[in-house]
């Protein structure tokens, strides 16, 4: 484990919770000198279980596709501009797959030494099938892992509020 | 917003009082447009949607649950209405058995990632057969929900 960190990625899901995390990134990025990556999953995993589970249709799982590729456009789009807002690159991408497994294999692949996620759910449920994807990828991720809670200094400081 | 954080125990009917496919969708959308005090022409909209995605084809699966959802307009925040029939409900699943377990999920049209996690989740429920079976023995809607969060 390095400490400071030297490639630190952010997991977008479309949440404002995930733009929380990239916010803090940015600035934790900044003020250590790390690589700043940020990746957005588009959950196909998800989407064939459902069509596998005639809970959608054909057509409905490639509107969603479709509709999930250009959210991921969008928040990509603004993670370059938020990085951008503070002279700090940023390395993007959009993956398709099942997310915490695509988060897994690209820490590993890219040697990311820290993972920063939007708020994790208060354990209201012992049941495995209702875990997020951000629980799964706590538990599992193979760095540290960094879990932004809500802030409004962090969005003050981006001039988002 | 996640399944567990969608679930409101007054959007939950047990049992319901409807026998056929389209009065189960009309039966659970009536509780949740009373709930958001919603007028009577956005109730039927929200129903012509749900209807307009089953006649694509239906979302019951073949173990007695279905899942009919569609995104709608104008709504503020993901909604998941639970009802569970009596009776086993002819809703078009594909070995012809009837359904007593409805999820009716109801997203924002602009957030289609909070959609599909939350369908996604009561897929995954839905598959554990101890679940199942304890969703159709449940007699009250706190039941049912005490069931997510055991």
């Amino acid at each position: 484990m390095k400490v400071p960190y030297s490639r630190i990625l952010v997991y977008l899901d479309g949440s404002e919770g995930s733009i929380n995390a990239l916010m803090y990134s940015i600035l934790l990025a900044k003020s250590t000198g790390a690589q700043l990556h940020a990746v957005y999953v588009v959950n196909t995993k998800a989407l064939g279980d459902l069509v596998r589970s005639h809970i959608f249709v054909d057509q409905e799982k490639a509107e969603y596709q479709a509709d999930l590729r250009k959210d991921a456009s969008r928040h990509i789009r603004h993670a370059e501009r938020l990085a951008s807002s503070k002279d700090l690159d940023i390395v993007t991408e959009v993956i398709d797959g099942s997310p915490h497994h695509v988060i897994l294999d690209y820490i590993k692949a890219h040697s990311i030494d820290l993972l920063a996620l939007g708020p994790v759910n208060v354990i209201r449920s012992r049941r495995d099938e209702l875990t997020s994807e951000n629980d799964r990828m706590l538990r599992t991720a193979p760095c540290p892992v960094i879990v932004v809670r809500e802030s409004d200094d962090i969005w003050e400081e981006f001039g988002e509020v | 917003m996640t399944l567990l954080e969608a679930l409101d125990k007054n959007l939950i009917r047990v049992p319901l009082s409807s026998a056929d496919g389209n009065g189960v969708i009309e039966e659970l959308v009536s509780l949740f447009a009373k709930e958001r005090n919603l007028s009577p022409e956005e109730e039927n909209r929200i129903a012509d949607s749900i209807k307009e995605r089953e006649a694509l084809g239906s979302t019951a699966m073949e173990n007695g649950i279905a899942i009919p959802h569609a995104r709608i307009e104008g709504l503020d925040k993901s909604a998941v209405v639970i009802g569970i029939s009596r009776l086993p409900v002819a809703f078009g699943a594909a070995d012809g058995s009837g359904t007593k377990v409805f999820f009716l999920v109801l997203a924002p049209k602009d957030n289609p990632s909070e959609h599909v996690q939350i369908l996604s989740s009561i897929a995954k429920a839905a598959s554990s057969q101890l679940f199942v079976r304890m969703l159709l023995s449940s007699k009250t809607k706190d039941d049912v929900y005490q069931l997510f969060f055991e």
